[in-house]
């Protein structure tokens, strides 16, 4: 029997909740799953690496049909959206590429070859090991220099801030995550919220989580608060780590200062709950527990177009 | 004598050839090995070494922490980096100022200074003044004697 996960037609952060939901109901019987996202009409990168997580979750639970932790033959599918435009998208971000090995994927994708020069800075691109964190740095310093600096009034300074705020971003899946992720940086015009254009990075898991990573080292300091957000809370506000060692912590820890500096925003979800530092221009909330469950981490990284951030 | 460390021909012989970017901790643990290897074979506690970043392009906190405040905290000689853009800094100074430890930068122009946490850099400033490794110019600034 194979079970259906509908994809949101708008997918991004703020229906990644809808969709993990869905993910986490579909998934409870380690049937195969169906990923459809045939009416898919846009997807933001923090949208695409989160169905890639949720591909390597399903396979990698036994959801992919033989049952059993540790993967199955039989990968879950995926219906392409049939909206050529959003067909044609999703492939200059170089999500099929990394679909093709995660899904059996059904509906014709298009030979385009994944975006070189465009608002697309970085493909999605695997992050597994600390020579990929090395290519994504190099490349998206050769990408997005001009971009940061003409189109979102960045100082050119603040591009290397940047490549280092990717760079721990992608640390976390390589020292934390115990598998591969996936990581994606665009462009955008954000409408929506601030009519600004917005530079956005997005970095995806299915694996350990933040809550089992720092479990061993925090758990008997939070007591019986203990859980996911706790544990984003300990990582993204107080910077703690899961090595004893007294220079860990830095990396979220540099984050924020870069974010702070530039009027960004970042948020983790992780198991169930979502953790964000908010600047003036959101109305997010800092905190949410009791989500639905969804394995591994999911980071969203926002820096706005400078000049005034109306909220 | 002092002795000069060119961190980016480290990085392009013990790590990567084609990267120039000093970033994740497995990278800076490996240069900081390469870079204490070759401090040890330099003289005695007092001996000043000269860590060049010139052609290093981006260096991450993790990297930061690795290879300078592990540095610090193990070497017993002075260090004196060289070759340090706004960018290498944006990431030295909060790492360092968060371990409550400062080092010495060397200028273009040859002149010193300390960053790091005001405390330590005061200290270190001092200190290298006494053990007259450093000297002040008529104009008030700091340089290797």
């Amino acid at each position: 029997m194979t079970r259906l996960v509908e994809v949101p037609t708008q997918f991004d952060d703020r229906s990644f909740d809808q969709f993990a939901s869905a993910f986490a109901e579909a998934a409870k019987d380690g049937e195969r799953l169906l990923f459809d996202a045939h009416a898919a009409e846009w997807a933001s990168p923090y949208g695409l690496v989160g169905l890639l997580a949720a591909g390597q979750a399903a396979r990698g639970t036994g959801g992919g049909g033989g049952g059993g932790a540790g993967g199955s033959a039989e990968r879950p599918l995926l219906t392409a959206p049939t909206h050529a435009d959003v067909l044609t998208y999703w492939t200059r971000a170089g999500f099929f590429r990394e679909a093709a090995e995660l899904f059996e994927i059904h509906g014709k994708v298009p030979r385009v070859k994944a975006a070189e020069e465009s608002d697309v800075l970085l493909p999605v691109t695997p992050v597994r090991a600390a020579e990929d964190v090395h290519a994504v740095v190099s490349n998206i310093q050769r990408r997005a220099s001009a971009i940061l600096a003409s189109e979102l009034g960045l100082d050119p300074k603040a591009t290397m801030g940047f490549a280092m705020a990717l760079s721990e971003a992608c640390q976390n899946i390589v020292e934390h995550a115990g598998t591969g992720g996936w990581v994606a940086v665009q462009a955008y015009h954000w409408r929506r919220k601030l009519a600004k254009r917005v530079v956005v990075i997005a970095v995806a898991d299915a694996g350990v989580g933040f809550r089992h990573s720092l479990e061993p080292t925090q758990s008997k300091r939070f007591g019986t608060r203990w859980g996911d957000a706790a544990a984003l809370e300990a990582a993204l506000i107080q910077g703690v780590s899961r090595f004893r060692d007294p220079g860990r912590g830095q990396g979220l820890a540099g984050i924020r200062r870069y974010l702070a500096r530039w009027d960004g925003k970042i948020a983790i979800r992780s198991g169930t709950a979502r953790i964000a530092i908010v600047p003036k221009w959101d109305d997010d909330v800092p905190l949410k527990d009791g989500l639905p469950a969804f394995p591994g981490a999911q980071v969203l990284i926002i820096i706005p177009e400078q000049g005034s951030t109306k909220p | 004598m002092i002795q000069h460390i060119d961190v980016h021909a480290v990085l392009q012989e013990s790590v990567s050839g084609v990267y120039t970017d000093l970033v994740t901790r497995p990278t800076g643990r490996v240069v900081r090995e390469c870079i204490e290897r070759a401090m040890a074979t330099a003289a005695g506690d007092g001996a000043v070494a000269r860590i060049d970043f010139a052609g290093v392009g981006c260096i991450d906190y993790s990297c930061a922490d690795e290879i300078v405040a592990k540095l610090l905290r193990s070497r017993p000689g002075v260090l004196v980096l060289t070759g340090i853009s706004d960018g290498h800094r944006e990431a030295i100074e909060p790492v360092l100022a968060g371990h409550r430890l400062a080092v010495l930068i060397e200028r273009p122009d040859g002149t010193l200074e300390a960053v790091g946490a005001p405390h330590a850099a005061a200290a270190l400033l001092e200190e290298l003044v006494a053990r007259r490794l450093a000297a002040r110019t008529p104009g008030g600034t700091l340089t290797l004697t």
